[in-house]
């Protein structure tokens, strides 16, 4: 813990997601991490309790004095475990993994060295071996994404990254929104890099999902839509949609108005006046949650910065770095 | 420390020295102690580096670097954060504000008012574009609010140090920064400002700003007139659906009683949706009020401090 540590390697993996050759894996990417020369940890936070993944856990330890197990009591999802492996570790990068293969173990290198003048870089897997309905419906989830927020990534769903420590400091994810802390880091105004690179042979290997996956992705989707682009503008979100359903419930209860004074129309059995007052209720109710949450970000705008001092120059004081250079400097 | 001069600057290579020059020369004559706080908002041009050239060898010069792009509001903010003066001076960094006005802003706050602001009375940019759409909103800004704002878009302001760090600053609120202060009681004290034509560069805020403006404007005018009280604020409209909920619902058994074997739906029906939107709103006023209780920022404390 004394020596600053160069990369934290962190891996989340549930006991869902248990996967045997935990051994090979760790193998394969500490001589990655070697071979860059990089001082390095390993941080594994899991939440499996016993069976295969602990005891090959707890038996690479025993060998490899850089590896740190974080034993959660239970799985809250993958960026809260994250979240977890982040406190735990103290390097200036931070280098998540899957624990499994999604990417060939040399384009780990590759991106460890192309780390230059950036602040995250996000591993984007050329689709060789998904078939074309797996294709399809990578392409769709991105194309959504894009619509929704106006950035374009070809691959959030690769855990393969790597970044700035600085990054977990400022953004804070929890359950499963894991996959869109790359958008996150953008709006915060950190450098996000793409890099293309092989895909792993069998990373193929899960393939379509439960309904229940794509319900909660959708759900992720829309919080981290709120997150980004409204968070702090609620009324201007929940109050013009709101007024405007507001407005035209009132022309229309106008109308039924005129109808009945002076056109002698009864109103008594007609549906039309409860659409009326339902679209005025309706708008109303939408405005007074804008308004809710403007008070929130009113009363607790301290709280929630989104923005990043890079440097702070002059004064009495000494020029005062905030941000760390990369820590490449090896001959490949 | 007396002064702090805050200047959100963005691609502003060219004016970087000479608004350094003028604002050294125009507080020269004086004996203020003061500090330029020049917040980099994310240029892509030399302005970072001109800029820390010349803190290099000022010390009263500071330059707050950001990451990106973040617009004015956030420009300003970050700069408050740092500020160490007991009056808080900010500036446009485009040279069309003249420092030579700080000396009168700081003899108005040392006279007793919380805030100073700059009112352009003969402004130098282009009539349809900037100041006739400016005038509107000045006009709609002082009708909505009752706070008699002459120019809100004028960067050239003067606040008492401790106003700045407590007030929020979010979306686009450096706007509004007067009224949201006049409304929580401050003094405000507005004079004439000189206001030169740009010379490097160009505008780099469009009209767009001004439908952002005014639903800020909505928001705050609100949240100061009711909702520091949430619960009272939210109760006034849902006492008022009841009533009117109660109201149709009579309505309906009256028709019933005098013209059975009509039907009930739409008054029963509109009654009942009005009673929820009531009860809705009751329960929004709870959730404000928990809300308020929590947050750190309450505005009955915000000129707390005040003498």
């Amino acid at each position: 813990m004394n020596k600053k540590i160069d990369v934290s390697v962190i891996i989340t993996v549930s006991k869902k997601q248990n996967r045997n050759n935990v051994e090979t894996i760790y193998n394969t990417y500490k001589s990655v991490l070697e071979k860059s020369k990089l001082s390095h940890e390993f941080i594994y936070v899991t939440n499996a309790d016993s069976g295969d993944l602990l005891t090959s856990l707890q038996a690479l330890q025993q060998v490899n004095e850089d590896i740190k197990i974080v034993k959660l009591a239970r799985w809250f999802g993958d960026a809260t475990a994250l979240n977890i492996g982040y406190d735990e570790s103290s390097g200036r990068l931070i280098l998540t993994l899957p624990a499994f293969q999604q990417v060939k173990v040399d384009e780990v290198f590759r991106i460890i060295n192309t780390f230059v003048d950036t602040d995250m870089i996000i591993a984007s897997r050329k689709r060789v071996k998904d078939n074309f309905l797996q294709r399809f419906q990578t392409k769709i989830f991105h194309y959504i994404v894009k619509v929704m927020l106006g950035m374009y990534y070809h691959d959030l769903g690769c855990k393969v990254r790597l970044f700035k420590r600085e990054i977990l400091d400022h953004i804070h994810l929890y359950g499963d929104q894991i996959r869109f802390l790359p958008l996150l880091a953008d709006k915060y105004g950190f450098r996000v890099k793409e890099l293309e690179v092989e895909q792993y042979q069998s990373d193929a290997a899960h393939t379509f999902y439960s309904a229940k996956h794509y319900a909660e992705r959708f759900v992720d989707l829309i919080s981290i839509f709120f997150l980004i682009k409204f968070t702090k503008k609620p009324l201007r979100f929940f109050g013009v949609p709101g007024f405007i359903i507001f407005s035209i419930g009132s022309l229309l209860g106008l109308i039924l108005f005129y109808q009945r004074m002076f056109m002698d129309t009864p109103l008594a059995d007609r549906p039309i006046v409860l659409v009326s007052i339902l679209l005025i209720v309706f708008g109303i109710q939408l405005f007074a949650i804008g308004l809710v949450a403007e008070i929130i970000i009113f009363t607790h705008s301290k709280d929630t910065q989104e923005y990043i001092v890079e440097k702070v120059i002059g004064g009495e004081r000494e020029e005062v770095e905030k941000v760390h250079l990369p820590p490449i400097e090896q001959e490949v | 420390m007396d002064i702090s001069i805050v200047i959100p600057v963005y691609n502003e290579e060219a004016s970087v020295e000479p608004l350094y020059r003028q604002i050294v020369d125009a507080l020269a004559p004086f004996e203020y102690k003061y500090e330029i706080i020049l917040v980099d908002d994310g240029s892509s041009d030399n302005t970072f580096n001109n800029a820390s050239e010349l803190a290099r060898k000022d010390s009263r010069l500071k330059v707050v670097k950001l990451k990106r792009n973040y617009g004015q509001t956030i420009g300003l903010h970050s700069g408050f954060q740092i500020t160490q003066g007991r009056i808080v001076i900010t500036m446009d960094g485009d040279l069309q504000n003249d420092p030579l006005d700080i000396e009168t802003m700081v003899k108005k706050i040392d006279d007793g008012f919380d805030i100073v602001l700059g009112w352009r009375y003969d402004r130098k940019d282009s009539l349809i574009s900037r100041k006739i759409p400016s005038k509107i909103a000045n006009w709609l800004i002082s009708r909505v609010t009752g706070i008699p704002v002459k120019d809100n878009g004028c960067a050239i302001r003067a606040y008492r140090g401790e106003v700045v760090k407590k007030f929020p600053m979010y979306s686009e609120m450096h706007r509004l920064m007067p009224v949201i202060t006049a409304l929580s009681g401050a003094r405000f004290a507005q004079i004439k400002v000189k206001h030169h034509p740009r010379q490097f560069g160009k505008s780099k805020y469009g009209l767009s700003r001004i439908y952002k403006v005014l639903i800020d404007m909505v928001a705050l005018k609100i949240i100061f007139s009711f909702f520091h009280l949430p619960l009272y604020g939210f109760g006034i409209f849902a006492i008022f659906f009841g009533i009117l909920s109660l109201a149709v619902f009579a309505i309906g058994v009256v028709n019933a009683i005098l013209f059975p074997g009509h039907s009930l739906v739409t008054t029963m029906g509109s009654s009942l949706l009005l009673a929820s939107l009531s009860m809705f709103l009751v329960f929004m006023g709870l959730i404000s009020e928990m809300v308020y209780k929590t947050g750190d920022i309450k505005i009955e404390k915000l000129l707390k401090n005040k003498k």
